[in-house]
């Protein structure tokens, strides 16, 4: 715990904007003083994937960043536009790998939305158990990227130790680890296994109990953390909105908007749940949010398995899907933001078009406008704010 | 400082973007569609429409932008999104192999990367925007842009036999 004396020490540690650090080039001119650029990445031990970032540094103050993208670019949309509908499905978890649910669903409910097709409820309610058991499994790492990031071995440690338990879930259910096509146009692949409900129970209370341990008390109150994330990356509202910042990012600065509640989709109205904001907009107030987020997730993942209801898990679509001309879009609130599709038909078995908006690009133009006045190492922590993932910028 | 978004009844909300685009601008075919205002506009007029929907509107957020390779035109959706339930989703289509239309990055400033991605992917020149340069494909020596119809891919689809 922090003394009255040292918490008056970190509130009152960076009051000014951190762009005040900034010296004007005339200055810099009269003194004969030069910025230097400098490559951070892609090839960077500490960097979130293949991310270049070009800097200008004055002294240890950043004055320009530019990302630079494309070192994992593989052209999913060009693909997918050679692919037959079910086909693309698979394409879809090796976007944003730490989000492969919410990209399954959200490219199935842009096809969904081509297709006059009935969802089966139990269907409906296996989908969002799968989401937010996924968005557990990439919140609660990233809070420990956060943490390794700032130099603290222990909590990534502990993340992965409850990543790879619910990765033992998802393989039990859909028989892979990570790359799932579970989520079908119609429904899902194949209902739970028998065992699953209550192992998935007993999980979820096992992990409410050492949650508070293991990911609070460990981290909220530690010195170190605080002076390092404190007014780091800290954002406006009008900021974040303008950069087009979504996810738990966007919430971190107190604007209250969750597309699971505001444009609701499957059963999320039947739920109850907290859509959950802060207001420092800073990168302690987005880990946070992420550690609400987290609770609400659990908070969910009960009530599916209370009401889940029996039946069939798949629809009926007949065997090639042939969608009628027009526009299919598709939208789910995925761990890092809004990940939206547009799915193009002209009729035949292959999309025209398929278009991903994925919250890792949108998020990551909040980099240029928010790192310049940071010094070097509180890019880290900053990434740890946006946590884009390598797979989703690149597409 | 807090920002207000739309307040009101998600219909009469919808209702009041549909007269709002629609008496500044005269647009024809523009509807209410499942909670979604759909307006067709010429590309000349894409960015007043836009400006207006940011501007008098009060739209705050610019969600994606599609390019569709038509074969002789293109498509552009530019999807507006009031973080409450309303959605405004403006077309355009822009005729001819080169296209130009006005960039949104003044009123949208998040569109820069969205246009600077269908720039890279399709070729087209948004005029006015600030850094036009690719995202994803390499800056120079590299003259295509992958995501044209006309761009053929070496891979072709092996499944021909089972249709």
């Amino acid at each position: 715990m922090l003394s009255e004396e040292r918490r008056a020490h970190h509130e009152g540690a960076l009051t000014e904007p951190a762009s005040s650090r900034l010296v004007s080039p005339d200055i810099r001119d009269e003194f004969g003083l030069e910025t230097i650029d400098m490559n951070m990445g892609p090839q960077h031990p500490a960097m979130h994937g293949l991310l270049r970032l070009i800097l200008e540094l004055d002294g240890e103050t950043v004055v320009r960043c530019d990302p630079v993208m494309g070192y994992l670019h593989r052209c999913q949309e060009k693909i997918a536009e050679n692919r037959m509908y079910p086909a693309v499905i698979p394409l879809t978890d090796r976007l944003d790998y730490f989000a492969n649910m919410h990209n399954e669903h959200g490219y199935v409910l842009a096809v969904e939305d081509l297709l006059d097709v009935e969802i089966p409820p139990r269907a409906e309610y296996i989908r969002v158990l799968m989401c937010e058991l996924m968005r557990l499994a990439s919140h609660i790492p990233s809070i420990g990227f956060l943490m390794l990031e700032l130099g603290a071995f222990t909590p990534i440690l502990y993340a992965f130790r409850e990543r790879e338990r619910i990765q033992s879930i998802f393989e039990a259910v859909t028989g892979a680890r990570m790359m799932f096509h579970y989520i079908r146009i119609g429904g899902v692949k194949a209902d739970l296994p028998p065992d699953i409900p209550q192992k998935i129970w007993d999980y979820i209370e096992s992990l409410e109990d050492h949650f508070q341990r293991d990911f609070v008390d460990l981290i909220a109150e530690n010195e170190i953390f605080i002076s390092r994330t404190r007014n780091v990356g800290k954002m406006t509202q009008e900021q974040a909105i303008e950069m087009g910042v979504t996810g738990p990012a966007l919430r971190c600065t107190g604007v209250d908007f969750d597309i699971r509640r505001d444009y609701p989709y499957s059963i999320y109205p039947e739920l109850e749940f907290d859509v959950i904001t802060d207001t420092a907009g800073d990168v302690e107030a987005s880990y946070r949010v992420r550690i609400a987020e987290c609770l609400q997730s659990i908070r969910l993942i009960k009530q599916c398995l209370e009401k889940m209801p029996e039946g069939e898990v798949m629809g009926d679509l007949g065997r090639r899907l042939r969608p009628e001309e027009g526009d299919g879009f598709g939208r789910v609130e995925s761990p890092r933001g809004e990940f939206a599709v547009h799915v193009v038909s002209d009729g035949s078995d292959t999309p025209y078009r398929v278009h991903y908006r994925d919250p890792s690009f949108c998020n990551m133009q909040l980099l240029q406008e928010v790192i310049p006045g940071h010094y070097l190492p509180d890019i880290m922590p900053i990434m740890g704010l946006v946590d884009p993932v390598s797979g989703g910028w690149d597409k | 400082m807090a920002v207000s978004f739309p307040e009101g009844d998600l219909r009469t909300r919808l209702q009041r973007y549909l007269d709002g685009l629609d008496n500044r601008h005269g647009l024809e075919e523009s509807e209410i569609l499942d909670d979604v205002v759909r307006v067709v506009a010429s590309p000349g007029d894409v960015p007043a429409v836009l400006a207006t929907a940011r501007e008098t509107l009060g739209i705050p957020h610019l969600s994606f932008i599609t390019v569709v390779d038509r074969r002789g035109s293109f498509e552009l959706t530019y999807e507006l999104i009031d973080f409450r339930g309303g959605t405004v989703r403006v077309k355009t289509t822009i005729e001819g192999d080169e296209p130009v239309i006005g960039t949104v990055t003044g009123v949208y400033p998040t569109a820069n990367w969205h246009e600077r991605e269908a720039y890279d992917m399709f070729g087209v020149a948004f005029a006015g925007h600030p850094d036009l340069r690719r995202t994803y494909m390499w800056q120079d020596h590299f003259d295509h842009h992958p995501l044209l119809k006309s761009f053929e891919i070496s891979t072709k689809r092996t499944f021909e036999g089972l249709r």
